[in-house]
């Protein structure tokens, strides 16, 4: 038999198949896949209107609400409270958990991880494309918004007062990337450990997270006391809440603590992922 | 490009293209900047402000200084403060603007809070807590509780927002808040207190300038030395004063006059005061220490003192005379 022909002159060598791909062009590759899948899913829309609902009231408050709310209630009040409590403390965690999950869930539901394992693709390199991906689409989705509801209701009433804001915009989007990234991690745990994570992880949210109110050092074992501490705005909680004041933890540490917390937690998923069987239903 | 990457594409350029509008309308705004060492709220400030001071209270309130001297050290401002709202200064607030006006009195001054404050609790706590009686009224859009309403001299404190409050009689704090609700900026429009600011570099824990309309009150002579013919005093223009407390208590006074000549007299004059503290160090050792700490020079027509204390000394200084009498001098060694 007469030797295979090799590569013509100017070319590159062609890969040694007996090797794994090298972990970066392989979670790049993962990372395009997922992403279109992402990207383009119904969950994406639902999410895309979630995280969108700020821009519509934003809209409603400049078009029409403006004139009624008396002038100590400011557009940038009620920016907020847009991101400390709605984004930061109930819609980013949802979508975390809706997205992170689903990462090898999906695979193993649509039982087509089986595929995706045989490649020459290293498994660390399979979860942190998806990973990627997953902080790719949530960003892509929120981070317009949240700027879009900035200008919208920061120059509402004109442009007084905007230049102490605008470094909070900054800052906001860094603490909703930290919150993409801190939950995801967690979520992307729960997803390689657990057959079935929603439950625990919205036990995780309604449930534990609610610890950040309690006096004391519980606080800070929860992602939420820590987030809401890095961001700037802390609105009043009035009525039976007021009992509950939320602790303002210190922002150095909180960093810290989070960025570790999210390098912890996908180490971990990579470690099990990189370990597990994975055994696909009949 | 595929058409997920595009829209990830599309996102970021939306996200980018509105940062820059962000940052486009920092300039748009039209108390945007702040002046040397006052942040854009202070603007708020009347434009016939005789002088503005600011203390930075968390540096303040954290310095050896307040540790040591917290009885006597808390000034009125954040007394009146806690009085009148429930805040407690050390926790709640950062900054303290205050602005003195040529009426004279205790009418004469405003002064604008910066913080973080809950504006309920506070309301709650003037309204039903406050040892003064409080009436809630709504001026400009913005909540007010009005003290001694009807008296002589009402007072006022106002939340412009949940980082701000001003704070003073209530005709000056009405004017505060028609301005902030007009997006008027009164205080640019002094011009001599705005070129003084901008002299003063941001960061010291206390400053204050203020301009002539506040030194024409000062005396024109002090009595000579030995009960001497008066000194005359050469007229100063304008008086920028800034100082830290932390790791000692330094102070940097700069005074501007007419020409170099009264500058140099000025100087002469004060190294003349320095020097008697000096002379009175037999009575009183500590005095000597106090007279080595200040120095005074000229620059053109500024007269520059400093002056650095460490604690050690305050110390010294504040034991009373009899405790120093008992405590005094060491005998000689035989």
């Amino acid at each position: 038999m007469s030797a295979l022909p090799g590569p013509a002159a100017g070319e590159a060598p062609p890969r040694d198949t007996t090797r794994p791909l090298a972990f970066l062009p392989a979670a790049r590759g993962v990372f395009g896949l997922a992403l279109e899948g992402m990207v383009w899913s119904r969950r994406s829309l639902l999410m895309a209107v979630l995280l969108g609902l700020p821009v519509v009231f934003a809209l409603l408050y400049r078009g029409f609400l403006v004139a009624k709310v008396p002038a100590r209630v400011t557009g940038l009040d009620l920016y907020a409270i847009i991101v400390a409590v709605y984004y930061v403390r109930n819609v980013l965690p949802l979508a975390a958990l809706f997205y992170a999950t689903s990462l090898i869930a999906d695979e193993v539901e649509g039982r087509t991880l089986t595929y995706l394992l045989t490649r020459p693709l290293p498994r660390p390199a399979i979860l942190a494309g998806k990973f990627a991906a997953y902080l790719g689409t949530t960003l892509a989705l929120t981070l317009p918004a949240l700027v879009a509801t900035f200008l919208l209701l920061a120059t509402a009433r004109g442009f007084a007062g905007i230049g102490t804001a605008v470094p909070e915009l900054f800052r906001d989007m860094g603490v909703v990337a930290l919150a993409l990234a801190s939950y995801g991690a967690l979520f992307t745990l729960l997803g390689v450990v657990l057959r079935r994570p929603v439950i625990p992880g919205l036990l995780f949210l309604f449930v534990w997270e609610l610890v950040v109110h309690i006096p004391g050092y519980l606080p800070r074992l929860t992602l939420t006391g820590w987030l809401g501490s890095l961001v700037h705005h802390q609105p009043a909680e009035e009525g039976l809440a007021g009992l509950f004041q939320r602790q303002v933890l210190p922002v150095g540490e909180g960093l810290v603590v989070l960025l570790a917390a999210s390098a912890l937690f996908l180490a971990l998923s990579v470690w099990v992922f990189s370990r597990r069987e994975y055994v696909m239903e009949q | 490009m595929s058409r997920s990457r595009l829209v990830v594409f599309i996102s970021m350029l939306v996200v980018g293209l509105g940062s820059l509008a962000a940052v486009g309308a920092v300039y748009l705004d039209p108390a945007r900047a702040a002046v040397g060492p006052l942040p854009p709220e202070g603007l708020l400030l009347p434009a016939d402000a005789r002088f503005v001071a600011g203390l930075d209270v968390k540096r303040f309130t954290a310095s050896p200084f307040y540790k040591r001297f917290r009885a006597q050290a808390r000034p009125e401002a954040l007394r009146d403060l806690e009085e009148k709202t429930g805040i407690v200064p050390e926790r709640d607030v950062d900054q303290v603007l205050v602005a003195g006006r040529p009426e004279g009195g205790p009418a004469a001054g405003v002064a604008i809070a910066l913080g973080s404050f809950d504006t309920y609790k506070l309301g709650r706590s003037i309204e039903t807590g406050s040892k003064r009686k409080a009436t809630a009224r709504t001026i400009e859009g913005f909540t007010a509780y009005v003290f001694d309403e009807g008296g002589k001299g009402p007072g006022a404190v106002a939340f412009i927002d949940r980082q701000t409050l001003v704070m003073g009689s209530l005709p000056a704090v009405e004017a505060a808040l028609r301005s902030r609700s007009q997006g008027a900026v009164p205080l640019k429009s002094n011009a001599g207190l705005m070129a003084l600011l901008e002299r003063v570099k941001p960061g010291a824990t206390f400053w204050m300038v203020g301009d002539q309309s506040l030194l024409s009150n000062l005396p024109g002579s002090v009595p000579g030395p030995g009960g001497g013919a008066p000194v005359t005093l050469p007229a100063l223009q304008s008086l920028i004063v800034t100082g830290d407390l932390d790791p000692v208590v330094s102070l940097s006074i700069t005074g501007d006059t007419p020409d170099g000549e009264s500058a140099q007299n000025l100087a002469n004059i004060l190294n003349g005061f320095v020097g008697l503290l000096a002379l009175q160090a037999a009575q009183k050792p500590e005095l000597k220490d106090l007279a080595t700490a200040i120095s005074v020079s000229t620059e053109a027509n500024h007269v520059l003192v400093s002056a650095r204390f460490p604690y050690e000394l305050l110390e010294a200084l504040q034991a009373t005379p009899g405790a120093a009498a008992q405590t005094g001098p060491a005998p000689p060694a035989p």
